[in-house]
Formats: structure tokens, C-alpha cells, sequence
């Protein structure tokens, strides 16, 4: 699975990949900082092997941070990689965002809901979806997409486009 | 199992010091993973996440579930001694709260990703002592 090119579709894609799998997806975030010294090191090597001087303090230390979204069930695997320290705070915030959809809490908007902890969800559940239009000949897989609410079928959906 | 975690003052703590580490060696990774915690809590116990009557039990459990939050130094397979696991389970009111926390420990940990403006004046700096003697330059480095 290639990765997507901005955090904020990841973060779209794997809050519908939560959604429609909340209890088997994972996200993993790996910081990883390469080891640009041994490297820089061994070309000085070849190069000024006289020297003997293991310098090579300017080159800083190469580090990324990937995310990955990954659902063993269905094998989806959603990820997003960069290498700027301002988007941290950013995806830390995506992922406490991404959080809530697996403590099965209702999304935040933009303004936090705090006062509604499992309305929605209660009332989500109970209801029997009404499926007017699911009339059309559709497979077998329609109702189960329907029970798990718009947003899970939605991401199954998006998913097959991914692929 | 549950006994190993780590309270969330604990964890922050022992993450910082993770992240410490990782700058000293100016290598490695650190893996943060979070899943949520659908087992061994005993609201759970008598409804697995799945049965045969309702496959999709899971997209909407009576009440909110915790999130487990796991870090590690990623050292498996032949250093498997120096392994580090950390893990946390966080209750769904406190999401909010953690992931704040979570956020300055990662912004103050992760210091080798690209900075904004530090990159831009590092790349001049060393344009300008590549311009004046490069290999003078190579040396006192």
C-alpha cells in the first residue's frame, strides 16, 4: 500500500477504516532516525582515508515519522510518512482524534461535543435502518454495511478505490 | 498482563527517557502503536466482540472502550535483551487529556524530524563553509 500524500486524507481514510473496524485496526506511528553517521562515516573512509577523522558532525541526523493504519482482517493498510517536526503536534492531534473512533466516543467536530458522550452511538444501534433504496438487487453484503451504520460501508467503499 | 502497565505519568516519563535514548544513539526507532482494548476488561468479558448472531457487535458496544497505548525501541531478533515495552491503557474520558501529554512528549522527543526554519539556515551555513575550503572545512567539522 503506497502512502497517501497528505495527513489529512490519511486521517479521513483511517477514520473510516476505524469505523468499519474498530476492534482489529492498529495504528502504528514509528519515528525512526537513520544512522547518517556511519554512513557519512565510511564514504570519509574511501575518500580521506589518510585523514582518520570520524567528523561528520553537520550531516544531522536523518529521522521520519511514518503512520500506518493497519486492519489485519481485511488487510487495509493506510499510510502517511514525513519528515517535518511541525507536523508533529498535528498527527499526534489526528491520532487522539482517531482515538475517540476506537473508544467507540462520537467524533469531535472542530468545536469538542462534551456533553454528549454516548448519545449517538446508543441511538445508532437500536434503530433498525431503514434501507429505501437497497432495493436495487444489491448483494447480500448490503444490509450488514447498513447495520454498521453510513460511515462503515462508506469505508469500504473508499477502501475498494484505494486498492 | 495487566499488571505491566504503566500509569500515564509513568509512561510519559519512561516515553521521554525512550526518546532520550534514541537521540543519544542517533539511530533506531521508536514504534507508538495504539489499538483498542477489547479483552480483558470485564465489562467485556461475557460479550466478545463477535458472535455468530451479531458478526458486527463490535462497531457498537454499549459503552466506550479503552484505548491501549503501546511504545517500544524496536529491538526484536537479535537484540531482543535491549527491548524496551511500554504500554497504557487509557480510559475514554481521559483521551482527551492523554493525547495532549502524548503530543508535547512526541513533539519534544521526535527532534531530528525536519525544523521549519532551522533547516533553511542550516543548508546556507553549510553552503558558505563548502564556498570557503572544503576540505579545511571536512576536517575541523
Amino acid at each position: 500500500m503506497p502512502f497517501l500524500p497528505t495527513s489529512q486524507q490519511w486521517l479521513e481514510q483511517s477514520s473510516l477504516l476505524l469505523k468499519a473496524r474498530p476492534s482489529t485496526t492498529k495504528i502504528t506511528t514509528r519515528y525512526t532516525v537513520e544512522d547518517s553517521k556511519s554512513t557519512g562515516s565510511k564514504r570519509k573512509r574511501r575518500t580521506a582515508d589518510a585523514s582518520g577523522t570520524d567528523t561528520d558532525a553537520p550531516a544531522a541526523p536523518k529521522a521520519v515519522l511514518i503512520l500506518k493504519t493497519f486492519d489485519p482482517a481485511s488487510g487495509v493498510c493506510l499510510k502517511y510518512q514525513t519528515q517535518k517536526a511541525q507536523e508533529v503536534g498535528r498527527l499526534v492531534g489526528a491520532l487522539g482524534r482517531l482515538s475517540r473512533n476506537m473508544a467507540a466516543l462520537p467524533e469531535t467536530a472542530e468545536e469538542p461535543m462534551l456533553d454528549a458522550p454516548t448519545a449517538e452511538q446508543g441511538t445508532g444501534t437500536s434503530t433498525p435502518i431503514p434501507e429505501p433504496a437497497a432495493k436495487d438487487g444489491r448483494t447480500a453484503a448490503d444490509p450488514k454495511a447498513g447495520q454498521g451504520a453510513g460511515g462503515g460501508g462508506g469505508g469500504k467503499k473508499k477502501k475498494k478505490g484505494k486498492k | 498482563m495487566s499488571s505491566s502497565h504503566l500509569s500515564h505519568d509513568e509512561f510519559f516519563t519512561k516515553l521521554g527517557e525512550l526518546f532520550e535514548a534514541n537521540r543519544q544513539a542517533g539511530k533506531g526507532s521508536i514504534f507508538l502503536t495504539q489499538k483498542r482494548l477489547n479483552y480483558d476488561t470485564p465489562s467485556l468479558a461475557s460479550t466478545p466482540t463477535t458472535t455468530p448472531d451479531d458478526p458486527l457487535r463490535d462497531l457498537h458496544p454499549e459503552s466506550p472502550l479503552p484505548v491501549i497505548i503501546r511504545a517500544s525501541n524496536g529491538k526484536w531478533k537479535d537484540e531482543k535483551a535491549s527491548k524496551i515495552k511500554l504500554s497504557t491503557i487509557v480510559q475514554p474520558d481521559a483521551l482527551e487529556g492523554f493525547y495532549i501529554r502524548y503530543a508535547d512528549v512526541c513533539k519534544g522527543g521526535m527532534q531530528a524530524l525536519k525544523k521549519r526554519d532551522r533547516s533553511k539556515r542550516k543548508r546556507d551555513k553549510a553552503k558558505k563553509k563548502k564556498g570557503s575550503g572544503a576540505a579545511d572545512g571536512d576536517k575541523k567539522g
